[in-house]
């Protein structure tokens, strides 16, 4: 709850996906992320998703479009802070199976009791049930 | 610039600090104060170009489909366990 007694939103933890959209300039993926954040819902984007977008397009313009995403004002970064946490994302890759920046998203969204916004839910909802909690998934999709 | 200079007290990286005053003593920056007032201000233009940069991809969007979009993950977010949906 914050200070006033308002119910405070639960972030979203920014999957690869999502950021490889950025990192492409979707224009309906960036502005939803921008709209979202000035909406004042919080963001979490851990920063292995952020290194599979950046590998995925290997041009200065994706660089810096990816660098935005730290300059919205209720989006923050999640770090690997210490070897605990490092050691904690492997045990995340031991029991999924999934790629490190993927595992990132996963373990993020599990310490913090948050879903995982993506564009690929079936993707999320196969690893659902690895971790000792269920994994949420916010999909993002255009119903028409 | 041509306006005063406002002095300021920093901490900074060992190594950095190194770098910045063997460029002074190269002849390349003038001081070590010149060094960091080039760094902030080219953090200033970065910062600018990518904010720009956002505004021009993102005032081409088609706003009832970014809406549509946000209500859909909106609707999927409104029907998770509430320790998911507040703090």
């Amino acid at each position: 709850m914050s200070e006033d007694g308002g119910a405070i939103p639960t972030p979203w933890i920014v999957d690869a996906g999502v950021l490889i959209a950025v990192a492409r300039a979707d224009t309906a993926i960036m502005t939803m992320i921008q709209e979202l954040d000035a909406r004042g819902r919080p963001l979490v984007i851990p920063v292995l998703a952020i290194t599979a977008a950046s590998l995925d397009m290997r041009t200065d313009e994706a660089s810096e479009l990816l660098e935005g995403l730290e300059r919205l004002g209720n989006t923050q970064t999640a770090s690997l802070r210490d070897a605990e946490q490092a050691v904690n994302l492997a045990s995340v890759i031991a029991r999924t199976r999934l790629d490190p920046w993927d595992a990132h998203v996963a373990a993020v969204a599990d310490a913090a009791v948050c879903p995982i916004l993506t564009l690929d839910g079936e993707k999320w909802r196969q690893h659902a049930g690895d971790l000792d909690e269920p994994l949420h998934i916010i999909e993002i999709a255009d119903p028409g | 610039m041509s306006e005063r200079k406002t002095r300021l007290t920093v901490t900074i990286d060992p190594h950095l600090a190194a770098y910045a005053e063997r460029l002074v003593e190269a002849g390349k920056a003038s001081s070590v104060s010149a060094v960091v007032n080039d760094a902030l201000s080219e953090r200033i233009e970065r910062d600018r170009r990518i904010a720009k940069r956002w505004k021009e991809i993102t005032s081409q969007a088609d706003m009832a489909r970014v809406e549509r979009m946000i209500a859909h993950a909106e609707a999927q977010a409104a029907q998770l366990p509430v320790q998911y949906r507040f703090r």
